[in-house]
C-alpha cells in the first residue's frame, strides 16, 4: 500500500508540469497583459505602461517567463510575486485560506448530510409522494444558479427585517476576539452561503445515491439477505448502502478542489472574504503568477483528492484491496 | 505670600491654557478649517463607517500602486502641501502655511507650517518634502508616480531645501497650474521610508520603492500627517483607521479635528450588498448610482433613518457629454454647414436637456454648459449663462431656414444648398447607456425638423479612436472636468490631438498648431491657453480661462449636453454632511464629520 501511494505521488510530478504548461499557455493566449488595464486610465501614460511591462518582465517571450517562474519554484520554493499586491503570491493565498476552507468545508458537509439520507429515503420509498417531492426539490436546487439563490435569500432576509446579509460578520464583530456573541453572529451570516452553495451540490449527490441504492436493492445478495430473515434496517444499512456508497467516494475525491475554487461567483455576490473574489480579480487584471499558483493549487488538490478517494475506496471495499 | 500664590495660580492658568494644545499634538499655528464645511455643533467621538466598493486595497503605498482603494484610504492618512477646498475647489494653505513666487515665476518657495508632527510624533520637515518629491512623486519607477505633472517642457521641476522649514521648487519655465499639481502630491515620511526607496538606499534595484508599505506592513510603520492613521487591516473585510492625535487642523472653536475617533472602511465590492448594508444601518455614508436612487428616496420619504443628497457635481467624473461636428469632413456641403455657427446653434436648440435629464438620468444630472463646472469657484465664468441655448425646435428650424437649408422637394428632409439631403451619421458609445439614450432622443428631435440622422452605435473605445482619427461626421462623447483647465489643455486648445472636431488645426505627428486653419476665436482660445500656462497669478489666469469659456459658449466648437450629479446616501446620525447653498455636497471629507 505504501509503495502504491509513493508511486502515485511520483506520477503527480510530470502531471503537474504538464498542467502548469497548459495553464500558462492559456493565460498567455488571452489578449493583453497586466499592463493593458492601465491604457484607459488617465493617470497613466503609455510610456509608463511600457516601463511597467519591462520591469515586470512581461516583454520577455512567454516561454522565458514560464521557465523563470518554474525555476523559482524548484530552486527556492518561490511561486512568484503578485504584480498588483507586490507581495509573494503564496503569502496572499495563505492569508485568505482560512475562511475559504471553513466556508467550503461547511457547504460540502451540508450537501452530504442532506443528500445521503434523502437519497436513501427516496430509494427505499421509491415512487412515493415524498420521493417525488424530495426529488423535485433536489432538481430545483440543481437548476437554480447558486449565486441567484444567494441573492434571493438575502432579499428575503432584508424584507423580513433582518440585517445579517453579506460577509461573515456584522461590521462591529469583524475585528473583535472570539466570543459567544461573535459565534452566534457568524452563524447568522453563514447559513445563507452554506445553503445557497450547498444546495446545488445536493441534488446531484441525491440522485446518485438514489440510483445506486436502487441498483443494489435489486441485487441477488439483497434478496438473499432478506430471505435469510435479516431485519430490514440491517439489510439496507449494512449491506445495500455500504455497497451503494462506493461510487460516491470517487465523487468526494473530485470535490476536494472545490474547497478553494467552488464558490467564486457566490462569494462575490455574498461579499465573502474567501479566495474566490480575489482569484477573480487576479484573472481580470491578468496578475499571471497569482493565477498560475492558484490553478496549480487547484490541480494539486484534484490529484490529491483522487488519491484519497482511491485509498478510501480500498478501505471501504475489501474487494478492491485484494486485487 | 500672596504674591507667591498669585504666581503659582498664574503659572497654573498658563499651563492649563497651553496644555490642550501641547497634549493634542497641535502645531503652534494650526489651520483653521474653512467654515463652509460645518453646519451644526459637533460632538467629538464615535466612529464613522464607510463602504469601500472598489475592493480590497492592493497596497498602502500611495505612489507604489495604481489602485483606487489604496488612494481612498491613504488620502485619509497623508496630506499635501497645498489644500483644495472641497466645496469651491480653490487652493488653500496645507502643510505649507504660505508660498511665494519669484518675479519670473520660476521659483516657488514653500514655507512649511512649523511644529507639524507625523502621527508617530517625529517632526515634519523640509527633508520629508524633498524625499517625497524625489523618490516617490517624481520617481519614474514608482508605479503611481506623477512625474508627468512635474515635467514642464520636457524638463523636470527641481526641489531644493532652504532650511528645515522652507523648500524651493525651481521650475524650468513658469507654469500656472503648478500649485494645483502640488495639491495632488501627498507627503510621505522620510524616516520610515528612506531605507525602502531606491533613491535613498543605493543597494536596492529600481522599482523597490513599490514594495514598501504593502498590505502586510505593520500598521505602526505607516505614518502620515493626515487626519487619520492606520490601526488594523483585516484582509478582504475591513480597514480600521483611528484619529491622528497630531493632525494640524482645528475648527472655528479651535477644537482639534477630526471629530470621530475611528474611521472604518467596510470592504463591500458588490453594490447590492453595500446598499443592503447601508439600509441595515451598518454603513454610515455611501455614494450611490442613479439606479438605486428611486428606491432609497422612497424609503427616505417613508421615514427611514437616512437621507439622500443630490449634489451639484464637483468631480471630474462622470464625464459630461457633448456633441461635436467634424469641421474637416470630406463632403463639402456638409462641411460648410458644420462650420457655420448658425447650423451648430440650430443643433443646440434641438437638444432637449430637460427630457434627457428626466428620462436618461432619473433627474440626476445638470444641464452642462462648459468643461468647467459651475461649482468650480476658481475658474468658472458665470457669464456663459447668457449664451446658453435652451430647447426650442421652432428656433432650430428657423435658423436652418436662414442659412438656406430648406426642404425644397417636400420629402420631409431638408436639402443642403447643393441639393443633397441634410443627412449625417451620429456616432455614440453603445456600451454607455446614457450616451446611447441621448443619441436616440437627439435623433428623434432632429428628424422632427427635417434633419436625417443615422445612428452609429459602437463600443466607447472604438468611438474614441474614430474621434481621434477624424473618421466621423457627428460624435457624442464625454471628457472629464478637471479643476484646472491647464490640465485639460490637450483637449480644449486648438491644434492639439484631442481637439478632434477640428483636427486640421494641428499638423501631423509633430503636433504643430496650424494657425491658417484656425478661426479668429480659435486663435484667441489658443492664446488664452498659452498665456494661462505660464502665468502664475491666479486672478490673471482666471481672466484668460474666462475668455476661453466665453469664446466657447459663443462659438460652440462642441455643444455640451449634461453632467451627472453626485448622489450620496447618509444616515441621519451623521453630522456635517449637508448641501451647501450652491448645491455642493459637503462632508465627504472625513475629518469634519461627526456622529450625533
Amino acid at each position: 500500500m505504501l509503495r502504491y501511494i509513493l508511486q502515485r505521488f511520483l506520477y503527480m510530478i510530470p502531471m503537474m508540469v504538464l498542467i502548469s504548461i497548459i495553464c500558462f499557455a492559456v493565460i498567455k493566449l488571452q489578449p493583453g497583459d497586466f499592463g493593458s488595464q492601465y491604457f484607459n486610465n488617465p493617470r497613466v501614460s503609455p510610456e509608463m505602461v511600457q516601463q511597467l511591462r519591462e520591469r515586470l518582465g512581461l516583454n520577455d517571450p512567454a516561454y522565458i517567463q514560464y521557465l523563470k517562474w518554474a525555476k523559482g519554484i524548484v530552486t527556492r520554493g518561490d511561486f512568484g510575486y503578485s504584480f498588483a499586491y507586490k507581495r509573494p503570491v503564496s503569502d496572499l493565498i495563505w492569508e485568505r485560506m482560512g475562511w475559504t476552507v471553513v466556508v467550503a468545508t461547511l457547504t460540502i458537509v451540508f450537501s452530504w448530510l442532506v443528500a445521503i439520507p434523502i437519497g436513501i429515503y427516496s430509494a427505499t420509498h421509491k415512487y412515493s409522494i415524498m420521493d417525488y417531492l424530495l426529488t423535485f426539490l433536489g432538481f430545483i436546487g440543481l437548476s437554480i444558479p447558486n449565486f441567484f439563490l444567494a441573492l434571493v435569500l438575502m432579499y428575503a432576509v432584508l424584507k423580513a427585517g433582518g440585517t445579517s446579509v453579506g460577509g461573515l460578520f456584522s461590521q462591529n464583530f469583524i475585528e473583535t476576539p472570539w466570543s459567544w456573541a461573535k459565534f452566534v453572529d457568524m452563524l447568522n451570516h453563514l447559513w445563507i452561503p452554506v445553503i445557497s452553495i450547498g444546495l446545488s451540490g445536493t441534488a446531484g449527490l441525491l440522485r446518485q445515491m438514489r440510483g445506486n441504492l436502487l441498483d443494489v436493492l435489486g441485487a441477488q445478495y439483497v434478496v438473499t439477505a432478506r430471505a435469510k430473515g435479516l431485519k430490514e434496517s440491517i439489510v439496507i444499512y449494512k449491506h445495500a448502502v455500504r455497497n451503494a456508497i462506493n461510487p460516491l467516494i470517487s465523487i468526494f475525491g473530485m470535490q476536494l478542489p472545490e474547497v478553494i475554487s467552488g464558490t467564486i461567483i457566490s462569494a462575490i455576490v455574498l461579499n465573502l472574504p474567501t479566495i474566490g473574489p480575489f482569484f477573480y480579480d487576479a484573472l481580470i487584471t491578468q496578475d499571471q503568477y497569482l493565477v498560475m499558483t492558484f490553478l496549480m493549487l487547484s490541480a494539486f488538490m484534484m490529484l490529491i483528492g483522487n488519491l484519497l478517494a482511491d485509498i478510501m475506496l480500498a478501505w471501504a471495499d475489501p474487494r478492491i484491496r485484494y486485487q | 505670600m500672596q504674591k507667591r500664590l498669585l504666581v503659582v495660580v498664574l503659572s497654573l492658568v498658563a499651563l492649563l491654557a497651553l496644555a490642550p494644545a501641547a497634549l493634542a499634538g497641535l502645531p503652534a499655528n494650526p489651520k483653521v478649517e474653512n467654515e463652509n464645511l460645518f453646519e451644526g455643533t459637533a460632538r467629538p467621538g464615535g466612529e464613522l463607517i464607510l463602504g469601500l466598493t472598489s475592493g480590497s486595497p492592493k497596497s498602502f503605498n500611495y505612489y507604489g500602486v495604481i489602485d483606487s482603494s489604496a488612494y481612498t484610504i491613504m488620502e485619509n492618512i497623508l496630506s499635501p502641501l497645498v489644500d483644495v477646498n472641497p466645496v469651491t475647489q480653490e487652493l488653500e494653505p496645507g502643510l505649507a502655511e504660505k508660498w511665494d513666487f519669484s518675479a519670473d515665476g520660476k521659483t516657488v518657495t514653500f514655507f512649511l507650517r512649523k511644529g507639524v508632527k507625523w502621527s508617530d510624533g517625529k517632526p515634519f520637515t523640509a527633508d520629508d518634502v524633498l524625499f517625497t518629491m524625489q523618490n516617490a512623486v517624481m520617481n519614474p519607477n514608482a508605479e503611481g508616480n506623477e512625474v508627468d505633472r512635474f515635467t514642464i517642457g520636457g524638463k523636470k521641476v527641481e526641489w531644493v531645501k532652504v532650511n528645515a522649514n522652507t523648500v524651493k521648487a525651481i521650475l524650468p519655465a513658469s507654469y500656472g497650474a503648478f500649485l494645483r499639481v502640488v495639491s495632488h502630491a501627498l507627503m510621505l515620511p522620510r524616516h520610515k521610508l528612506a531605507d525602502k526607496a531606491e533613491g535613498t538606499n543605493p543597494a536596492l534595484p529600481p522599482g523597490s520603492f513599490n514594495k514598501a508599505w504593502t498590505t502586510n506592513t505593520n500598521p505602526r510603520e505607516i505614518v502620515g500627517t493626515g487626519p487619520f492613521m492606520l490601526e488594523q487591516y483585516i484582509v478582504d473585510q475591513k480597514v480600521i483607521l483611528k484619529k491622528n492625535p497630531n493632525f494640524w487642523k482645528v475648527d472655528a472653536k479651535r477644537r482639534q479635528l477630526p471629530y470621530v475617533n475611528k474611521l472604518v472602511y467596510l470592504i463591500v465590492q458588490n453594490e447590492q450588498v453595500a446598499m443592503a448594508k447601508f439600509q441595515a444601518g451598518e454603513i454610515d455614508r455611501l455614494k450611490i448610482g442613479g439606479r438605486d436612487y428611486p428606491t432609497i428616496k422612497k424609503e427616505e420619504l417613508k421615514g427611514a433613518p437616512y437621507m439622500v443628497l443630490k449634489g451639484t457635481p464637483v468631480n471630474p467624473t462622470p464625464s459630461p457629454t457633448h456633441l461635436a461636428f467634424n469641421f474637416d469632413i470630406k463632403d463639402e456641403a456638409l462641411r460648410e454647414a458644420f462650420r457655420n455657427l448658425k447650423f451648430r446653434e440650430a443643433m443646440a436648440y434641438a437638444i432637449d436637456r430637460d427630457r434627457i435629464i428626466d428620462q436618461v438620468y432619473n433627474t440626476l444630472a445638470i444641464p452642462s454648459g462648459m468643461p468647467v463646472l459651475p461649482s468650480n469657484k476658481a475658474f468658472f465664468n458665470p457669464e456663459i449663462e447668457k449664451y446658453r441655448i435652451n430647447f426650442d425646435l421652432k428656433k432650430a428650424a428657423a435658423l436652418l431656414d436662414e442659412i438656406g437649408v430648406k426642404d425644397i422637394n417636400n420629402d420631409g428632409v431638408r436639402e443642403l444648398p447643393n441639393g443633397n439631403p441634410l443627412e449625417f451619421t451620429l456616432t455614440a458609445a453603445v456600451d454607455l447607456q446614457d450616451h446611447t439614450d441621448i443619441a436616440t432622443l437627439l435623433k428623434d428631435n432632429l428628424e422632427k425638423i427635417g434633419v436625417k440622422v443615422n445612428l452609429q452605435l459602437v463600443k466607447f473605445s472604438l468611438a474614441f479612436d474614430k474621434a481621434l482619427s477624424g473618421e466621423f461626421e457627428a460624435m457624442l462623447l464625454a471628457f472629464g472636468n478637471q479643476p484646472d483647465p491647464q490640465l485639460r489643455k490637450a483637449i480644449w486648445q486648438p491644434g492639439r490631438p484631442l481637439y478632434y472636431w477640428h483636427l486640421s488645426t494641428m499638423k501631423g505627428k509633430e503636433q504643430i498648431p496650424v494657425f491658417e486653419e484656425m478661426y479668429d476665436w480659435e486663435k484667441k482660445i489658443y492664446e488664452d491657453f498659452e498665456k494661462g500656462e505660464v502665468t502664475m497669478s491666479p486672478a490673471t489666469r482666471k481672466a484668460y480661462y474666462d475668455d476661453w469659456q466665453l469664446e466657447n459658449a459663443r462659438n460652440l466648437p462642441v455643444i455640451f449636453i449634461t453632467k451627472g450629479m453626485d448622489v450620496v446616501a447618509v444616515q441621519k446620525s451623521v453630522g456635517n454632511v449637508f448641501l451647501q447653498k450652491n448645491g455642493v455636497i459637503t462632508g465627504l471629507s472625513n475629518w469634519t464629520v461627526y456622529k450625533k
